[in-house]
């Protein structure tokens, strides 16, 4: 192993190894950060958001565009509720007051004292007058579903308390950490005012309606209450028999627009939409980031190999000589190669600095997460491999070069 | 000289195709991902409303109750309560005056054979439209005393004029909504200001606009919907009335002033007013009470994105590597070329001259990945713009990219071509010629 020749051989020409060690740094750091970014933005992206099977999942907002009256108005939407769940293919129905990763909800503040002055979370408050658990194949860990008792219908803006509440896992941990919370109360608002509920279940998982990234993505609550009598619209969620969603969702409109007496506005929304729509700007960041990615590794390839070759031509007279002087073909593509990894080891190690040091700046200005040092070992990894394959094909070429013709003078 | 130089540096480029080919790609590939991201951020940090952004102020307080008080932790309230936005109309303060909020309502279009669809339409006072310099095409905005009692009139874009009525002037028309025959008094031109600055806190931040204005009083009277966000941190009673009564933060506000110079004289009267509501038991909180004009708010309310600003940050990263790996490319370039160097030498060229002639040759390669630059760039913007809609709406060039990208090529051809003009220039003249 000659290292010592091929050092001294770098150090008297400097700036080629210079150039290349230069391109492996920065590569390597931007590489390593845009893939750690890509791999956060897809695992936000794969979240459940407690539904099961979303493909089965959908929800259609109804307006009617005449009112009659709040009391009117909840037997219209209780004769709806009963209209689709005659639909066939139709699992289970379920008037809700909004949907999850659809950005449109409302949130509130939940303590789990009254004389609080701070709210201890802030959560969001899926109000239903059916089962989500059952529509939305929500799993429970503790506790149980609403009884059909606890449901309630409340003329708009009027507050009346919920009956019972139930609680997504993640914000029972934060409200009662290490204790069980059923049968515990949650205040909803604080001080006099508050309206104490108590808990009668816990389940597993449940999105909020903004899918927040962070772990108050999954500060859900569930209040059986509907109110009524705003001319705001029904939403109903339904689950569909497996692989016959589209079909129950045209027959569940067309069932709808028949027992409309008057005019009335249909929207549909699936849970697969909400969830592209969602996610589209952070998919949309991964993928320019994998072709960034890509077009780094290519161009870092191409110098690399055009690096390699200029060298091999400069250096052929010196590669006869050796071959003249007795050294195999394999002598010449080792050393080659040699050379090459010590270039991009010391182009790998300024870009695990340089990779650290940007993170540091996106950490601290665009608040991105901390830089795992896997990734960058990762990215090591691939550089070496690329810097061996990409110097193969010219140490090949020299290693054919033929010792009478490169020791003959011009 | 230098018109020379150009011809040597396009001859050369033909030379080595496939060096020249690889050498333009590079910088054109740096220079397109450069110059896309910085389009995008561009467009989104450009001033809507040039013309009078120091002039349109948009007042916040804090109607928040006492407790869960944290001043470090919370962003501000930027929304109004009704009871402030009627205070602050009724002031007088300022040349003109806007409240607004955003709803979306319905559509029962007069051909039958066409279904009611939803639009979404903002519910201002009167001054809106000339406060934002709205374009009228046909009729103008309702008129004072339809403002004050609440008419059932309404403005319409110019879309959905065409969509409901087609090519014929739609002023006086009926259309039916929220349940009532309204009088359609105009139709505004086509207006999307990017960003979507005069309503920030609900709705889209680029974009279209909408596609419906009613007036204030109107949508109050019909109790329509908000189509936005609302925030109520104190009880409230039940029903739209209550909400009008509450502390509830859902409405936007506007001033607009003769001159920026009047600004501290709003701010005085602005912390009048609130002190004087603080004597009547409301504004608990001890909050200063701030105005921002137009790019004080698009700061305040982060209008540009922190993506986009990493989209920028990497493009430029990788516009570095680009530029690097041409200085590699260009040394082989150059150093081929050492006899050449080495007879004008002989014949009495100075450094400075060869210097001349290879930085030259580097600014025709700028030149040319400045084309095919542009041409990428065009590319990576249409690929951007399927992100979204508020992408799409502010991922276009305008002139001072198009300038910028030529510059940005040009700049980045020259510096990478500085070291291996340097080698060039370092040839001994004896030595090349010796071994011909």
């Amino acid at each position: 192993m000659e290292i010592r020749p091929i050092l001294s051989s770098l150090m008297r020409n400097k700036t080629g190894p210079i150039l290349v060690a230069l391109q492996v740094a920065l590569s390597l750091a931007i590489l390593a950060n845009a893939l750690h970014i890509v791999g956060e933005r897809r695992a936000a992206a794969a979240r459940p958001s407690g539904i099961d099977d979303e493909q089965a999942v959908f929800a259609i907002d109804v307006n009617h565009l005449r009112s009659d009256g709040p009391e009117q108005e909840l037997a219209t939407q209780n004769r709806e509720i009963a209209t689709l769940r005659a639909v066939p293919g139709v699992v289970s129905v379920a008037n809700v007051g909004q949907l999850p990763m659809s950005n449109s909800g409302w949130n509130t503040s939940v303590a789990i004292e009254r004389k609080q002055t701070r709210e201890s979370a802030v959560a969001s408050t899926y109000t239903v007058a059916d089962s989500l658990v059952q529509t939305w194949g929500l799993r429970l860990a503790e506790g149980r579903d609403f009884a059909p008792g606890e449901f309630i219908d409340v003329p708009m803006g009027s507050r009346e308390t919920p009956r019972a509440v139930i609680v997504a896992r993640a914000l029972a941990a934060k409200l009662w950490p290490g204790q069980p919370a059923v049968g515990k109360t949650l205040y909803i608002g604080m001080g006099e005012e508050a309206m104490a509920i108590p808990v009668v279940g816990v389940i597993e998982r449940l999105q909020d309606h903004s899918a927040r990234i962070d772990e108050r993505g999954e500060f859900s609550i569930i209040v059986p209450t509907r109110e009524y009598g705003a001319n705001g619209g029904a939403i109903y969620t339904m689950r569909a028999a497996p692989g016959q969603r589209e079909r129950v969702i045209r027959d569940a409109e067309a069932a709808l627009r028949n027992a409309s007496p008057g005019p009335v506005i249909l929207k549909i929304r699936t849970v697969d939409e909400l969830r592209k729509k969602r996610y589209r700007a952070d998919m949309a960041l991964s993928w320019t980031l994998v072709v960034v990615s890509v077009l780094l590794l290519l161009i870092t390839a191409g110098g690399i190999v055009g690096m390699a070759s200029l060298w091999v031509n400069q250096r052929r007279k010196q590669i006869g000589v050796r071959r003249a002087l007795g050294a195999k073909k394999s002598d010449i593509v080792r050393y080659f190669i040699l050379e090459n990894v010590l270039i991009t080891s010391a182009g790998v190690f300024g870009g695990v600095l340089l990779g650290v040091g940007l993170n540091q700046l996106l950490v601290s200005r665009l608040e991105m997460a901390r830089l795992p040092l896997g990734y960058l070992a990762l990215g090591a990894l691939v550089f070496w491999v690329l810097g061996i394959v990409a110097a193969y094909g010219p140490a090949w070429r020299a290693a054919g070069i033929s010792p009478a013709l490169a020791t003959r003078s011009a | 000289m230098f018109a020379y130089y150009f011809k040597l540096g396009v001859r050369s480029l033909r030379r080595n195709p496939v060096l020249t080919v690889l050498m333009v790609l590079t910088l054109a590939v740096g220079v397109a991902a450069s110059v896309s991201t910085l389009a995008i951020l561009h467009m989104m940090s450009g001033d809507p409303i040039p013309q009078k952004s120091t002039r349109l102020l948009a007042p916040v307080f804090d109607t928040r109750p006492a407790e869960n008080f944290d001043p470090a932790g919370e962003r501000p309230d930027e929304q109004l309560t009704y009871i402030d936005a009627g205070n602050l109309l009724k002031s007088g303060q300022g040349v003109r005056r806007t409240a607004m909020y955003g709803t979306a309502v319905v559509i029962e279009p007069p051909e039958k054979s066409l279904q009611p669809f939803w639009v979404e339409g903002m519910a201002p006072t009167r001054d809106f439209f000339a406060m934002f310099d709205v374009p009228f095409l046909h009729g103008q905005a309702w008129s004072e005393a339809d403002d004050t009692r609440g008419a059932d009139v309404v403005v319409l874009s110019r879309e959905i004029a065409e969509k409901l009525y087609g090519d014929a002037n739609p002023i006086g028309r009926q259309v039916r909504l929220l349940d009532a025959p309204f009088t359609v008094v105009g139709v505004i031109d086509k207006w999307a200001p990017q960003p979507r600055f005069y309503s920030l806190q609900s709705g889209n931040k680029f974009g279209v606009s909408e596609d419906l204005f009613i007036p204030f009083a109107t949508a109050i009277r019909h109790k329509t919907s908000l189509n936005g966000g609302i925030s109520c941190s104190a009880r409230t009673d039940p029903g739209f009335e209550g909400i009008l009564r509450s502390e509830c933060t859902w409405l936007q506000f506007w001033f607009e002033l003769e001159s920026s110079a009047d600004r501290a004289d709003l701010q005085t009267w602005l912390d009048n007013y609130a002190a004087e509501q603080r004597k009547l038991g409301r504004l608990k909180r001890s909050t200063p009470n701030a105005l921002y004009d137009v790019p004080e708010w698009l700061v305040q309310m982060n209008v540009v994105g922190k993506d986009n600003k990493l989209s920028a940050w990497l493009a430029f990263g990788f516009l570095a590597l680009c530029l690097v790996n041409t200085i590699g490319l260009l040394l082989a370039k150059f150093s081929v070329r050492a006899s050449e160097v080495g007879i004008r030498r002989a014949l009495g060229a100075s450094r400075k001259d060869i210097f001349r002639q290879f930085l030259t040759e580097s600014a025709v390669i700028g030149l040319a990945g400045g084309v095919l630059g542009l041409l990428l760039a065009f590319g990576a913007l249409a690929l951007l713009s399927m992100q979204s809609r508020a992408i799409a709406a502010v991922a276009r060039m305008d002139l001072s990219m198009l300038a910028v990208t030529f510059v940005l090529s040009v700049l980045a051809a020259l510096l990478a071509g500085l070291l291996p003009t340097w080698r060039a220039c370092q040839v001994t003249p004896a030595i090349q010629l010796k071994s011909q």
